[in-house]
Formats: C-alpha cells, structure tokens, sequence
C-alpha cells in the first residue's frame, strides 16, 4: 500500500512539472511544432495512398500442364533447373528479373507470384488478385486444342472477376511453348479463345443472377466477343519457358511495375 | 530395382533427381501422384500404383512439411523393395541438412544418396536372408501367397471388411492389369481400389530374384485367363428368366404388365394446367452468412476443458513461445477430437479417418507458427482440405454441356442411377423442371421398367411439366427402351433425355449387370449417381460398388463410371452434412445438385464453403 501510495505521489510531481514547462514555452513555438508534426504525417499518409495503388505483384496463372512454373523460374534464374512437377503450392518471389541483373542503375524488383492450376487449388488463385497489378495467363499452344473449353472458361472467369474489372488490371495472354513446330500460332489462338468466350457468355448469363461466381458479363451484347471489348487491356504473345524466348512476357512486366 | 528417386518442392521445381538411375519413366507417374492422390488427400495412403502402356510402378512417397519438400521413389510394381521406406526417411534426413531456399542445384547429393542406397540395400539383403533361413517350410506356402500378393490390391481388397464378394474384387483388379497394357492410366477404375489400399502384403512377401519374377508373370497371365472363363461361364447361368414374386397362397397373376395401349389416348384429353412454380433455386444466389472465423475460435476455446489444466498450461506456454516442430504424437489427440467431430456430422468412419491420415502426414515435421495453438493449425489445414476435395475437379456447368452436344446435332443423355427409395424419379422431375426454365427442351424415358406406378409417374411429371415422355410399359428390357428414346429425341429434336431406372442395391448381382448394359449400349453423357443425405457409413459401400460394378461388367475397354452426384434430401438433415464428403471422397466424382425439398423448385447447388463451414462447427 505505501508503495502505491509513493508512486502515485512521484506521479503526481511529474504531471505538475511537466505542466509547468509547457507553460513555459511561448505559444507560438508550440503551435508550429504541432502543425509541424500534422504537415509531416499529411505527407506520410499521402505517399502510402499513392503508392497503395501501384503495387508491383504480377501474378502467373493458367490451365495445369501449361507451363507457369517453368516460366517463373526462367523470369527469375534463367534457366528452368532440372525440370518440373505439378505445383501444390504457389511459388512466390520478390526478385529482379534475371535478363535485366546486368543492367547498372536501381530497378525495382518484381513481385512475382506463380498460382497453381489445377482445378483443386483455384481458390487461391482469388488471395492474388486483390493485389495484382497485372495478370500473366498462360496458355499451352501445343495442347491447345483439346483443352480448349477448359482455357476459355477459366479465361473467362478470371476476366469477369470484380477485382479485375474494377481495377481495370491488365492481362496478357502468353501463348507457351511456341518453339515446338505442332504449336498454334498466336493469332489462332486468340480466334479460338474469343469464339469460345463469346460461347460461353450465352450460356453463363443465361444464369448470370444467380452465378455468384461471374460478377459482371462480358463485351457487348449483340456483337461477337472480341478482347477488345474489355474494359481492361487484354493483349497476346508468344513465348518458350524451355527455351527462354521470355522476352515478350518481360516487356509486360516492365511496363505494368513502374521502376 | 529402383527406378526413380526424385526430390521436388511443393512449389513445383525438382530439386535433384539419381543421375544412376538414368531411366526415364514411361508415362508421368509423378505428375498422376500428384493429382491424383496428394491433391485428393490421399497422401496417407502408403503407396499409389500406376499404370502406362509398358510400365506398371509402384510409387511411395514422404513429406519434409517444414522446408515444404516431397520425397517421391518409383519402383516396378513386380519387385517388392523392402527398403524403400527407410531410404525415403535417411534421404530425408540426409537432404534436408543440406538444403537451402536459395540453391538450385544439389549435385554433391549423388554421392551421400549412392552410400545410402548401398546400405539400404546391404539391409535388405541381411533381412531376406535371415527370413529365408528363418522359414525354409512356408516357402512352398509363399509361393502361392506370392501369387496373390504380387497383385496387392486384390489383396488389400480381402481385408477389407466393406467390399465382399472374393471373385469380384480378385477379378476386378486381374481385368484392370489385363486393360493396363493397352491402356493409359486407368484413374477412375483404380481409383476406388487405391483407396482401400493399405501395404500389408509388401511386409509379409521377401523380396526376390528376377527369375521368380518371370515365373510370376507367367503364372499370372494363367490366372486372368481363368478369371475371364469364369465370367464368361456365368453368363449362360443367369439367363434365367423372372418368376414373378408370390407372397402368400393368393393364386397366381397371369400378367403382371398393365399398360393398357387404349388408355394413352385417354389421357391426353384430360385438361392439363401448365406448372409455373417460380425461380428454380438452382438459379437464386446463396446468402453466406460472414461469421464463421468467430465461431471456430469458440469452439477451439471449448475444446480446451477437455485436455487435463498442466497439458493445458503448457500448450499455451508453447503456443506463445512457437515449439520447433509438429509430432505425430501431438497432433493425435487433435486429430482425434477431429475426426469424432466429423463423424458426428454423420461422415463415414473410414473416411474420416483416411481425412485424418492425410492432414497428419501433410503436418508432419511442419515448425509450429508462434502464437498458434496446435488445435487451431489442424483445423486450418483440415478446412483447407476440405475445400480441397468438395471443390470440383473439372466443371459442372450442365447448360455448357447441353450446347455443345446441341452443336452437334445430338441429344444429351442423362441417366439417374441409385439404390432403392433415394429420391431418382423426383429428382429427374426437378432437372427438367431446371432445364426448361432454361429454354432447352427435354424429354423423359420411362426406363423403370420394375416398380408399380413408375412409369405412370414420370407421365404425370411429364404432364404437369408439359414435355414429352418416352415409355414402353412395363416388363421391358430398360436398356432398349433407352436406346429408342434416344432415337426418338434426336428425330423430335429434343436436347435433352432423361433416363429414369430402378432403384437396385449395390450388392445384387444381375440388376447391376443391367445398369451395367443400358450404361453401355447407350453411352449417356452424363451418370448421375443419386444418393440421399441421410446416408451414413453405406454412402461408401454404394458409390464403390456401383463404380466398380459398372467398370467389371462392361464390356469396353473405356468403361463409363459415375460422373456426377446428385444429393438428395439435403433438407432432412439439419447440419449432418457429412454424406456428401464421404461420396465426394470416395467417388472422385463432384455433386452436381443438391434436393432440398419436394417441390420443383427445390434443386440447388452445393456451397463448399457453407458446408465446410458446417463440418466443423
């Protein structure tokens, strides 16, 4: 009891000191030390809200087979090590791309995020994309064909998905493994995936109340889809994770994070 | 001996592979593992056997669950390697001490793996021999245990208490081995026979020479032959015509066949009020209630009185201070309360238990997250898993389906098979009432041929819905009466057939070797397996049977098995939602429909994460 009874009186004798000294400064000075301090925290709050809106995530995604991993480790060694399996689990990185470590001067590291594609793990696909600043679909050229449906509805999900269409966040189509001769040319694919998609848009909004899963419909109606009716930018290129022929998937990424 | 041994990050990337073992691997057995086994929460499993044109190999794997590392060896399924488990846990050990995020390349693990190998082997060897010198009596017995227990899964099969039926399931795996060398990897068949694999015969059987190997294919290769004169033979047997029931000494019906061809014209004259019921509630939206976080943070508080107060301190203490790594031993008892929980839910006891195996081994070794209770990780990584398996396999959208066999210019066949009294008929009548909502016209077959009053029913469906009905009366062979229906809907034009049949249970022989024949003669597009939700620990028994009754008996070399689920009943159960993981689980196949009452409307979709959500509250 005496020992609280102590420590509340020394506290006592600080709160009186310390009032005295404010009192003792002039007030001006303690005016422009507190709108000082307010100026500085503005500042600080407007640097994170713009710099909030340009986050530096890519995320690479697609069917499984199609080559994702592959590609990410291409981006970020150069070289695809000794192979691949299906992936469990996403591989995520922070890193500068492997072709541009020569380069002199400050870049920004990427923040690449390899999602799985089996159809099990596409839930988490959906923690990625809040944050992403842009998407990298790849897509298998040599088995194109037959998996065709299976493209074009997960295109077709992931371009009807809120967090990509409010944020306008741009995709690009990357057709892979375009070094073997059997593989599709770009431009066929891209006819292909819009024929589809424009398929699917009659069959998916003939339940779009409902389909909680497609929040909003895509291109005009009335008119064959094409992709640039989407109010994101959707473009398309060619590339070889084996081989490294990356180059096109890297001026994409170069141009959506700002160094 | 063995062929593989690869070491890969669950991210994707092999790490280092045996350059001695230069062989490459027919097919892609690692990639199959992969997908169909530890992402359908099998990695309990002991072992997975696959199978590509040329090549049959057993694969075994580990888990490293803190450095996120799998250990897979691949051997051919002949030889049984007694050393493959303890050289997957020293390479383990061995590798992890070398491993770094940052390293790509482990070729100085070439040497370290050779040593181990080496030794593994010397042990194996000492242990055979010491067997051999141990029992030279039961060699003779051996052999003949070796026949059988060179096709393990057969015999796994045996101890298995669900599957009866000696023949059957002997024959079933005989005729899959038969398929394999003409085949690519047969999933769906082996599917339900990789589930109820557990490597108790590798332990009992010795490791053995090439030469006896030899003597075993030949040896097999008579069996199958055998197998397949049985069937055959059984055929002829069973082509005994019905005799119609007689309960007690009433006299005898002289025909049991009451469709009266007069009577259809009758029919149509009587006024038919056309049914619109409103929405189908397929198409409305599911509100999820949010709160779910808190409410398993309640339950895990409750959870705590049960463990004794110093267990108690003492976890808190170490949740706070992040232990270094998860054992097995204590992940049991929350394991424990786990699976009890899921089979109050009404989920079958094997598969909780299998459920549980898999989260344990994906958790194993894994370094404990501070703050975390050990309770509240196996939760996440049991609801992780969950979603894991009730998230379809590949899509489900019907309508896409439909317009695409509509493109090309034929009907799209369903038929509803299942056990007696879930619901089929009902149910068929809720589909088309979905279907028509959605502009696309359908048609029913009337191929329940055997219960009084069915086929009168689907006409009154068919009436009040105003669509077309295909029916041939009674006492007709269903698989005909299908295959003219069909023919019938591609001449109206309509989209769709429905395909109603009889209920059969799973264990009678010749009913299931109908299904079998009108799945076979017609080829639907889609098998809608019905089951009610009030299904207990059966659910798996009747989706296993059907699944492999329907691969023995048919006759193609591609056999249909079930594609889809259709739960019904799904409002009598207030949260004991556990049927639909035990059919998930164990057929692979997705629930395509809910029913959930018995009004037309009353059809929905399945909400994994609603359901999820329910198992472990």
């Amino acid at each position: 009891m005496e020992g609280m009874e102590q420590w509340r009186n020394e506290a006592k004798q600080w709160l009186q000191q310390g009032i005295e000294y404010a009192h003792q400064i002039p007030p001006t000075q303690l005016y422009a030390a507190a709108a000082v301090l307010l100026l500085t925290t503005l500042f600080f709050l407007i640097i994170r809200l713009f710099k909030r809106t340009k986050s530096s995530t890519i995320v690479l995604t697609g069917l499984t087979g199609s080559g994702k991993t592959v590609l990410f480790y291409q981006l970020r060694d150069g070289s695809s090590h000794q192979g691949t399996v299906t992936s469990m689990e996403p591989n995520e990185g922070t890193f500068i791309l492997h072709s541009e470590s020569s380069k002199k001067g400050k870049i920004k590291p990427v923040h690449l995020v390899d999602v799985p594609g089996h159809s099990r793990l596409r839930p988490k696909l959906d923690e990625f994309l809040p944050q992403a600043a842009g998407i990298v679909f790849v897509v298998d050229a040599l088995e194109f064909l037959p998996n065709l449906r299976g493209v074009s509805e997960y295109l077709y999900d992931i371009l009807t998905k809120a967090s990509v269409v409010k944020r306008k966040v741009p995709v690009l189509i990357c057709c892979n493994k375009a070094d073997k001769v059997t593989a599709h040319s770009k431009e066929f694919i891209r006819k292909q995936l819009e024929k589809e998609i424009d398929k699917l848009r009659v069959s998916r909004s003939g339940i779009s109340e409902a389909d909680v899963a497609n929040e909003f419909t895509l291109g005009i109606p009335g008119e064959a889809f094409s992709f640039s009716h989407c109010s994101n930018k959707v473009t398309i290129a060619e590339s070889s994770g084996l081989t490294g022929e990356i180059s096109q998937v890297e001026q994409f990424i170069r141009e959506h994070v700002r160094p | 001996m063995l062929e593989q041994l690869l070491i890969f990050t669950r991210g994707g990337l092999i790490l280092w592979t045996c350059k001695e073992l230069g062989n490459a691997l027919k097919g892609s057995p690692i990639d199959t593992l992969i997908r169909s086994c530890l992402l359908e929460e099998r990695s309990g499993a002991a072992s997975y056997n696959y199978d590509a044109p040329g090549a049959a190999y057993t694969l075994k794997w580990t888990f490293h669950n803190d450095l996120g590392l799998v250990f897979v060896a691949v051997y051919q399924r002949i030889l049984h390697l007694l050393y493959v488990d303890e050289l997957l846990a020293m390479a383990k050990r061995e590798f992890s001490e070398i491993y770094d995020p940052k390293r790509m390349n482990y070729n100085d693990f070439d040497e370290t793996f050779r040593q181990l190998r080496k030794e593994a082997e010397a042990r194996a060897e000492e242990l055979k021999k010491s067997k051999h010198v141990g029992k030279p009596v039961n060699d003779g017995k051996k052999q003949g245990q070796v026949k059988k227990g060179g096709f393990e899964v057969g015999n796994k099969k045996k101890s298995e208490a669900n599957d009866g039926g000696d023949g059957d399931t002997g024959k079933s795996y005989k005729l899959e081995n038969g398929h394999s060398n003409g085949n690519h990897v047969n999933i769906e068949g082996s599917r339900a026979v990789v589930a109820n694999s557990k490597e108790n015969a590798s332990s009992n059987v010795g490791a053995f020479d090439v030469s006896k190997l030899q003597k075993l294919r030949s040896k097999g290769e008579k069996k199958t032959d055998t197998v397949v004169n049985k069937g055959s033979k059984v055929h002829p047997k069973k082509k005994i015509t019905k005799k119609n029931r007689v309960w007690d000494d009433s006299p005898q019906e002289s025909k049991l066949d009451f469709t009266d061809p007069l009577e259809e014209n009758v029919n149509e004259n009587i006024e038919v009020v056309g049914t619109d019921h409103g929405e189908s509630m397929m198409d409305k939206e599911e509100i999820i209630s949010s709160d779910s976080e808190d409410e398993s943070e309640e339950v895990g508080k409750e959870s705590k009185p049960d463990t004794k107060k110093k267990g108690w301190f003492s976890s808190m203490f170490q949740s706070i201070a992040g232990k270094a790594n998860l054992e097995k031993s204590d992940l049991e008892p929350a394991l424990k309360a786990l699976k009890d929980r899921l089979m109050t839910k009404n989920v079958a006891e094997e598969i909780a238990e299998k459920l549980c195996e898999s989260v344990a081994a994906s958790l194993e070794g894994k370094k404990q997250a501070s703050f975390t209770r050990i309770s509240s990780t196996v939760q996440a990584a049991m609801e992780e898993a969950l979603v894991r398996i009730l998230t379809p396999r590949r899509s489900i959208d019907i309508l896409r389906d439909v317009h695409a066999a509509k493109e090309q210019r034929k009907p799209y066949v369903v038929v509803f098979v299942g056990v007696n009294g879930v619901g089929k008929s009902t149910n068929l009548a809720k589909v088309a009432y979905w279907l028509l909502q959605h502009e696309i016209s359908v048609m029913m077959a009337a191929c329940d041929t055997f219960r009084s009053g069915a086929v009168e029913q689907l006409r009154t469906h068919a009436r009040r819905l105003q669509i077309p009905i295909f029916e041939k009366g009674y006492e007709k062979d269903p698989a005909i009466v299908a295959k003219e229906a069909i023919q019938e809907a591609a001449c109206n034009g309509s989209d769709v057939v429905l395909v109603d049949t009889a209920g059969r249970m799973q264990d009678n022989e010749p009913l299931m070797r109908a299904l079998s024949k009108l799945v076979y003669l017609n080829n639907p597009d889609l098998v809608l397996f019905v089951g009610e939700a009030l299904v207990g620990n059966d659910a798996v028994d009747q989706l296993s049977k059907f699944n492999q009754k329907l691969a023995d008996l048919s006759t193609s070399p591609n056999p249909r098995l079930i594609d889809g689920i259709l739960l019904t009943k799904f409002d009598t159960i207030d949260d004991k939602v556990g049927a639909a993981l035990s059919m998930v689980y164990i057929s692979g196949a997705p629930v395509m429909f809910v029913g959930c009452g018995q009004s037309y409307t009353d059809l929905k979709k399945l909400n994994v994460k609603s359901i999820v959500k329910t198992l472990l509250k």
